[in-house]
């Protein structure tokens, strides 16, 4: 039985959730073996498109492996997201979902500050009554990052 | 020994005076203003590449020294630069970071600039009859502007040297690359920090924190001997380091760049800097190249600019590569610069509000190894400028 809707939404918020976890084996096994993520944004300074972050699945999974040997931002970042809209095509099994996203930065003193704000463009398979991601473009509307993170968004 | 009375923690350090810098430097409000007038207004500031106005009448905005700039292309192909500033009443006369346009209409009452920065038009001149204001002689203040291999520089002084005196040779460690490659920036960023703005250049010239980065440590520290590393200092506080090299594949999940498409005259393995003074540097990776400017915005926040650059005319398989390459060193989301800005960071918490007295700078490994001998020509070219000693820049 395909996914339903329901069931798309919960993997877009559990998504969000294992990375505020920092649950990076959680967040590799909501996505498909084919998985593809990126992060882009538009540079109105370069007038051209721009890729921050390209991975396939192993790729990342590698990447997230490597985090806690980093010196990365101090305290937590937390996702709010919602989805907007979820295009289903049956006929081949998948759906174009996308959501808005923020993230906050909440520092170790307690502090919460606006990290980025933008939008998730997500190809989901609904092949199964459990979907996955088949890929993920992070793509940002805000872009300054601070110093930046290590963990994806 | 081991913990410190108060006594011990302020006295003046056993080291001779140039090996050690005062904590004031980065906190004190005075040496703040007057950086911006002894060096940010006299020095030539890398502003952007040419590959950003490519085409007559592209226009790039910025700012230098907290003065808005536009830098434009004009009809005859020329780069040049104006103040970004209606000689009417002082508004800022563009407002997007880049774009294409022949002529700019200040928004507010509507005279009109051409891209060679003289007043085309303004509504009703016969108002100014008699007044001496006029279209011929209201034209925008033009900054000095010179491009060296593509990239553009301008100076805030009418009277200060040639850019070529300026860089002093320090960009000819580029000199088998830059002459031969045409480039352009695929990768542009800019990020408010909250760190002095010398607390963020520190970390490119400051060889010893490779210990703070995880992908140093795997990939660059290993890969060649410490005595094969030469770091020049400048009489004008500019550094170069050569001599590094990197096995990529040392690092977890990474590939080795060995066969990947280098830029003219580098080896996959081949890393370079050059930090110019005061906080410009030039960075290639055999793959790639990052270009970054810091600003300050005040003693406690700095802007860092980011540029990457790959081949002009390359396939969309090595562009890809080269962003890859990019990104995974220097990208907000890579493994290197965000911990670099952790550091300003980590060092604005315990100089900013005066806590931290002073910063070590005595490493001497004779331009080899980790030697601060860069930190300190930095230092030296800072103190020449400020006219204040880099050890006891205030009088307290
Ligand atoms: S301030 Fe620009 S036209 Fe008046
Ligand atoms: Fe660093």
């Amino acid at each position: 039985m395909p996914a339903s809707n329901d069931a798309v939404r919960e993997l877009i918020y559990r998504s969000c959730r294992c990375l505020d976890l920092q649950d990076f084996d959680g967040y590799i096994a909501l996505c498909a073996p084919a998985f593809r993520y990126r992060i882009t944004l538009y540079s109105p300074e370069l007038r051209k498109e721009m890729i921050w972050l390209n991975h396939d699945r192993d790729g990342l999974t590698a990447l997230l492996a490597m985090v806690p040997r980093h010196l990365v931002r101090l305290g937590t970042l937390q996702r709010n997201a919602t989805v907007y809209t979820i295009d289903r095509n049956e006929a081949d099994s998948r759906a174009d979902v996308m959501s808005a996203f923020s993230v906050f930065n909440i520092d170790n003193e307690g502090r919460p500050s606006v990290f980025a704000v933008g939008h998730y463009h997500d190809t989901v398979d609904l092949s199964d009554d459990q979907p996955f991601l088949l890929s993920r473009n992070a793509r940002l509307a805000s872009r300054d990052l601070g110093i930046g993170s290590h963990i994806p968004i | 020994m081991s913990s410190r009375s108060a006594e011990t923690w302020e006295q003046t350090p056993p080291l001779p005076e140039g090996h050690y810098v005062s904590g004031r430097v980065y906190n004190d409000e005075e040496i703040f203003s007057d950086e911006r007038e002894h060096i940010f207004k006299k020095i030539w500031h890398f502003v952007c590449h040419e590959s950003e106005v490519a085409e007559i009448f592209d226009f790039r905005t910025t700012e230098r020294a907290d003065v808005p700039l536009i830098v434009t292309r004009g009809e005859d192909g020329r780069i040049r630069t104006f103040i970004n500033v209606c000689s009417h009443r002082g508004a800022r006369v563009v407002m997007e970071p880049g774009g294409n346009a022949r002529t700019h209409t200040c928004f507010y009452h509507h005279w009109t600039y051409d891209t060679q920065g003289s007043c085309v038009s303004m509504p009703r001149p016969e108002g100014y009859d008699g007044t001496g204001v006029c279209k011929e002689n209201m034209g925008l203040r033009e900054v000095k502007t010179e491009v060296k291999w593509g990239f553009v520089f301008v100076n805030l002084d009418d009277e200060s040297p040639l850019l070529d005196e300026y860089l002093d040779g320090a960009l000819d460690i580029f000199d088998q690359v830059l002459p031969k490659a045409e480039l352009e920036v695929f990768h542009y960023h800019r990020a408010e920090i909250d760190a002095n703005w010398k607390a963020y250049q520190e970390t490119i010239v400051d060889l010893y924190h490779e210990f703070m980065h995880v992908i140093l440590r795997d990939t660059q520290m290993p890969a060649a001997s410490m005595d094969d590393r030469e770091m020049r200092t400048y009489a004008n506080g500019h550094v170069t380091i050569a001599g590094l090299k990197a096995d990529y594949d040392k690092y977890e999940g990474w590939t080795d760049r060995n066969d990947a498409s280098c830029f003219p005259g580098l080896d996959p393995d081949d890393a370079r800097f050059a930090p110019l003074f005061p906080a410009q540097t030039f960075i290639t990776r055999g793959t790639v190249m990052r270009v970054d400017t810091v600003q300050p915005i005040t003693a406690h926040k700095c802007l860092i600019e980011s540029r990457g650059l790959g081949l002009k005319g390359e396939s969309e398989e090595e562009r890809m590569m080269r962003i890859d390459h990019h990104n995974e060193y220097w990208g907000p989301f890579g493994r290197n610069v965000t911990e670099d800005a952790f550091a300003a960071e980590g060092c604005e918490f315990s100089f900013g509000k005066g806590a931290a007295l002073r910063g070590i700078i005595a490493r001497d490994e004779g331009g080899k190894g980790q030697c601060d001998s860069g930190l300190r020509g930095f230092w030296t070219e800072w103190s020449r400028r400020m006219g204040r000693p880099f050890s006891h820049p205030t009088n307290d």
